[in-house]
This record gives C-alpha cells, sequence and structure tokens, in this order.
C-alpha cells in the first residue's frame, strides 16, 4: 500500500459511543481506513455492525470520540465545525431510501437545482439549466424531472438522490445502502452508473449488507463486525480468501452463487 | 437439487387460471392489476413468484388467502382450483376453513405478523387451535415441538417471551412456526426475508426447505430477488405488469424463452464480472390502467415487432419441456 499522504480521505483509530454509565454502547471501535482518488472501497456488515455510524462519522454528521479523519491532508474534526470551508462540499453522502430523504413537495429538477444554487452560489435559472443536464445524465429524461418523487420509481428516486450529493461537484460520495430499497434492474442502473463516476474520477465509499453488490464495485472490501473491522484488503481477496470465520458465513450466504458457482 | 426438468405431478394442489384481479374505484371501470396469471403448484413443490415492484405479485398472493377485499381489490373472472374448492368464487364463510387452516402465510414485516402483547406460546396455541384434525398432543407440548422444528434454540426460554424480546430472524422463525402449526397444505411466504440480514435470510431459506421436506407441503415463495428463487426453488413464475409471462423448471430458466426474464438474468449482479457493464431494462414497467395492446413489455423490448402491439396481453402458451412463455417471438431466444 502507499503511503498515506497520498490518499484522499484517512480514518485512523475511529470510535463512537451513545449512552452513558451502564448503557454505554460503543457501535464504532477502532476503526482504520483509507481511500484513493477515484476508488471505490466497500465496508460490509449486518444491521447492528456500526456501518452507518462509521459513514455519518466519514461525512462529518457526527463526530467520533477517538480517532481522526483526515481529508486532503487536513483534519476533518479539528474546527469548530467538521470539513472546514471548502472541503465542506467535497464529501456527499446517498441515503438508502430515497423517498424519505427526497423533500415530497419538490420536483426532482428543484431538488437538485435548489443544491446547485446552494452550492454554487448561482441564480435559480442557471441551477435549473445545470440541474436538467445532471439528471439527463444520469438517465431521468427532462419530462421525468418536473415530477415529484412519489410520481417516480424507486430507481428513478435514488438516481435523484444522487444527482443532488453530485452538484455539490464532490470529490468523495459516502452511499449509505443505496441500492436495497430498489429492484433489480434500477439497481444495475444504479451500479452503471457509479462505475462511471468511477471513471471520471470520483472516489466512493459504498456501505451495504449485500456482499454482490459490494464485489462488483469496489476494488477494496472491509468486513464489520459489531464496531470493528475484522478483515479489510483487496476485495477479490476476500472473497476467495476470507481469512475471518464471520467473512466466509457471509460469503456463504449470498444467494445465487451455488448453481452458478460465481466466484 | 434435482437437475431434471420437473412436469407438474398430476392433479396439481393449487390451478390458477386465467386469473384477473380489480380494484374497485366507485362509479368508474375497475382497475385492473392482474391479468391474467395462469401457474400450477404441485404437491410438496416450492414454486417461485418473480416481478418487480408493481407486476401484481402480491395481489396474486391475496388471491389464495382470500384477503383482496382488505384491499379493495376482487376477481374479476378466473379459477383458483385447491384442493376440490374454486377459491375464486367462496364466500367469507367458506375461506375461514382455509385461510391460516389449510393455506398458511409469511408476511413481509417480521413484526407486523405478531401480536406484541400476547407471549411467542400464547401465539403459537392460538394458531395450534386452528389446526382441525384433532390430536391428542397438548398444544402446550406442540407448541414447544414447533419451536424445535423451526430451529429455535431454548424453546422454554423463548416461549414466555415478547416478540419485542426477539430478533428479527427470530421473530420470521416464530411466524414461520405458527404459519404451519395447522398442518396447511400450502405456504404462501411474501417476500420473507425482505430487510433481514443475509445471513440471517439464508438461515431462513434452508428453514423453508427443510420443513418442506419434513412436512411434505407445497411453499409459493414471491420475491424480487432471482438469486434467492435459484437456491429454493424447483419452479419458477414470472410476472410483468400484471401477467405471467413465462414458467419454467428453475434450471431451464438460465435459458430464458421471454425477453423479459432474459433481461432479468442479465441484469442479475452476482453474475456478472467485477466492474463490467450491467445490462439495465430500458423504461420501466408501464403503469396500472395504462397497459398498452397487446404485450406489455413491447416497449421495453428490443425482439418486439407489430404483432406484438394488438390485440390482448398474449397468453401463456406451453412451449414444451413443461415450460410455458407469453411471448409471440420466444423461439428467436437462443
Amino acid at each position: 500500500m502507499s503511503n498515506a499522504e497520498d490518499h484522499l480521505m484517512v480514518a485512523d483509530g475511529l470510535g463512537v459511543s451513545f449512552g452513558s454509565g451502564r448503557n454505554r454502547f460503543a457501535a464504532v471501535k477502532g476503526v482504520s481506513l483509507f481511500l484513493g482518488q477515484g476508488e471505490a472501497i466497500g465496508i460490509v456488515g449486518e444491521s447492528g455492525s456500526g456501518k452507518s455510524t462509521l459513514a455519518r462519522v466519514l461525512v462529518g454528521l457526527q463526530k467520533p470520540d477517538t480517532g481522526s479523519v483526515t481529508f486532503k491532508g487536513r483534519s476533518v474534526f479539528d474546527g469548530s465545525q467538521p470539513y472546514p470551508g471548502d472541503l465542506r462540499r467535497q464529501v456527499q453522502m446517498v441515503f438508502q431510501d430515497p423517498y424519505t430523504s427526497l423533500n415530497p413537495r419538490l420536483s426532482a429538477l428543484g431538488t437538485v437545482a435548489e443544491a446547485w444554487r446552494v452550492h454554487h452560489r448561482c441564480s435559480m435559472a442557471d441551477a435549473r439549466e445545470e440541474a436538467f443536464r445532471v439528471l439527463e445524465s444520469m438517465g431521468v429524461a427532462r419530462h421525468d424531472a418536473l415530477k415529484k418523487p412519489r410520481q417516480l420509481s424507486g430507481g428513478q428516486r435514488q438516481r435523484v438522490s444522487v444527482a443532488r450529493s453530485l452538484s455539490a461537484e464532490p470529490s468523495v460520495l459516502v452511499a449509505d445502502e443505496p441500492t436495497s430499497a430498489i429492484d433489480q434492474s434500477a439497481q444495475a442502473q444504479l451500479l452503471n452508473l457509479f462505475n462511471r463516476l468511477l471513471g471520471e474520477g470520483l472516489s466512493i465509499i459504498l456501505i451495504s449488507h449485500d456482499l454482490a453488490v459490494i464485489r462488483y464495485i469496489a476494488r477494496r472490501t472491509y468486513v464489520m463486525r459489531e464496531g470493528e473491522f475484522v478483515e479489510g484488503g483487496e476485495t477479490e481477496q476476500v472473497f476467495s480468501n476470507p481469512r475471518h470465520e464471520y467473512t466466509r458465513a457471509l460469503i456463504a450466504s449470498i444467494p445465487g452463487r451455488k448453481r452458478h458457482g460465481a466466484g | 437439487m434435482s437437475g431434471a426438468p420437473l412436469p407438474v405431478p398430476a392433479p396439481a394442489l393449487v390451478d390458477v387460471s386465467g386469473l384477473r384481479i380489480g380494484i374497485r374505484q366507485g362509479s368508474r371501470e375497475p382497475l385492473r392489476v392482474v391479468d391474467r396469471a395462469d401457474f400450477q403448484i404441485g404437491r410438496g413443490e416450492i414454486v417461485g413468484l418473480v416481478g418487480e415492484s408493481g407486476s401484481g405479485k402480491s395481489m396474486v398472493c391475496r388471491s389464495l388467502i382470500g384477503t383482496l377485499p382488505r384491499r379493495g381489490a376482487f376477481i374479476m373472472s378466473g379459477r383458483i382450483e385447491f384442493a376440490g374448492h374454486d377459491l375464486a368464487s367462496i364466500d367469507e364463510r367458506a375461506w375461514r376453513d382455509i385461510r391460516g387452516k389449510k393455506i398458511g402465510y409469511i408476511t413481509q414485516s417480521a413484526l407486523a405478523g405478531l401480536n406484541p402483547v400476547m407471549t411467542i406460546e400464547a401465539q403459537l396455541r392460538e394458531a395450534i387451535d386452528q389446526d382441525l384434525s384433532a390430536n391428542a398432543e397438548s398444544s402446550a407440548a406442540r407448541a414447544k415441538g414447533l419451536l424445535d422444528v423451526v430451529r429455535i434454540r431454548r424453546p422454554e426460554v423463548v416461549l414466555r417471551q415478547f416478540p419485542h424480546q426477539l430478533s428479527g430472524g427470530m421473530r420470521q422463525r416464530v411466524i414461520i412456526a405458527s404459519a404451519i402449526a395447522p398442518r396447511p397444505q400450502l405456504l404462501v411466504a411474501d417476500e420473507p426475508t425482505t430487510g433481514l440480514d443475509v445471513t440471517v435470510q439464508a438461515e431462513i431459506m434452508k428453514l423453508l426447505r427443510t420443513i418442506q421436506a419434513d412436512m411434505g407441503l407445497s411453499i409459493l415463495l414471491v420475491s424480487h430477488d432471482l438469486a434467492l428463487i435459484d437456491d429454493v426453488c424447483e419452479k419458477v413464475v414470472v410476472m410483468h405488469a400484471g401477467a405471467c409471462i413465462e414458467t419454467a423448471g428453475v434450471e431451464q430458466l438460465a435459458k430464458p424463452k421471454h425477453p423479459y426474464t432474459a433481461a432479468l438474468q442479465r441484469s442479475r449482479i452476482e453474475l456478472a464480472a467485477p466492474g463490467q457493464e450491467l445490462v439495465t431494462i430500458v423504461g420501466r414497467p408501464p403503469a396500472v390502467g395504462s397497459w398498452q395492446a397487446g404485450c406489455r413489455f413491447a416497449d421495453r423490448c428490443d425482439m418486439a415487432r407489430s404483432d406484438c402491439r394488438q390485440g390482448d396481453h398474449p397468453p401463456l402458451r406451453p412451449i414444451g419441456q413443461g415450460r410455458s412463455s407469453a411471448c409471440l417471438h420466444w423461439d428467436r431466444l437462443p
């Protein structure tokens, strides 16, 4: 592996606890990771493993109790606000359920244009033109862009949600279970989109319980259990030669591998 | 898993033919949501019902447990033969002897199916009392036995617990236990592992297979996940826009004979090489109420010709080897 200063993002010894006294619960325990430019990494784990808490720390929504996150060589949590100044917009999040994370009263276009206007401080008219462009590049046609979330399919909603995040022109996208609420064909569309964005130099942290999705998109994979990384490495290594018992159990649980012998 | 193509053993336990389901909308024409469903479930068979959200698969499930009226829906035409009854035409009184007794049901949400203020034992005993075949064994002993069947460890502890004290996987096991308590002939499982972790999902699927083998019942497993269906089922029914468009043995389905199934197979992530462009299905399924003439997949299909856009939706027709396709041009598929 290369030196830490070459990496876009480095997390070192992250720890997050909730509650106090006897009810204190450590959600993330001593987690370290790094992310390169244009790279996709996967964090896989089951519900309660702490992966969503970790995602919130990485985008600056949750301050860690211990450890640090460094982004482009600058410490993220040192100031009064996480991600100081211009770093703020460079790390964006895509949430699991696009329906609850989109404003029901705004059209797809309105949602993306509003984000564009905020991040680029331009007029609404210019923002709408840019929003049309971003949505179209994601396969959301002009007539669909004028629809409200409830009129869109699950897959379209998730692409609108990604478009909103991209309007900040980020360098890192943290996607927390982005495929779990959408159909198989919509999943395929979203993953094709992620692949294209990776080719354009975006870095992606993909958090999922779905190993097939992780394997398809991520170059490196970390396996998370009960707040800790139990295994991490090149994705193909992790899948073909899992060292931890828990990783082996996860891989054995992937449906559809028996008959087709994938992997 | 067996290798040979599976002809439907005669007579089938369930025979659905020409089923149309509509939703009442006041004085206007009912909205057709299923048009039309045709499939059979053999005795002891595990059949997968697969399709995108909105394809009508949950409505088909509801027609098998007689709960369509609760959603304002009704059967417009067609037959559902089950053990000598036509479920499409029986009344609510007759349903009471079938629903939950001869046909069990497992829902998506493992919490919604359980009563939060009753202990697991009380809920299981209620289910056991639905068993019409009088049994000498006490319901207390059977409650414990059922938890053994669904592989719950320390059943004597779990019996005294309430649903909120159990994990999602445990709750789904309890739901399965209460669904099989009255010894049904058919178990309808509508997306039984949605929202559960992969390892738990794998355990539940294994459990369904074990129960099927031990009790000899038939299972209809509804899922949008072809990979899951692949692991568990013997036969698959594919639905698109309210119609059954292909039925085949699960191994036969590797060579689809309907372009929609072919597209579903090609968009499977677990079968793709990392980073390789995934095939997607263009457009989205036609919305209920705005189905075009002819085949409802035609607008998304690169094989479509002019005859695909005429008349009624093409019916499912036998194409040999025990499988059927609704595609007029199925023989053009490799």
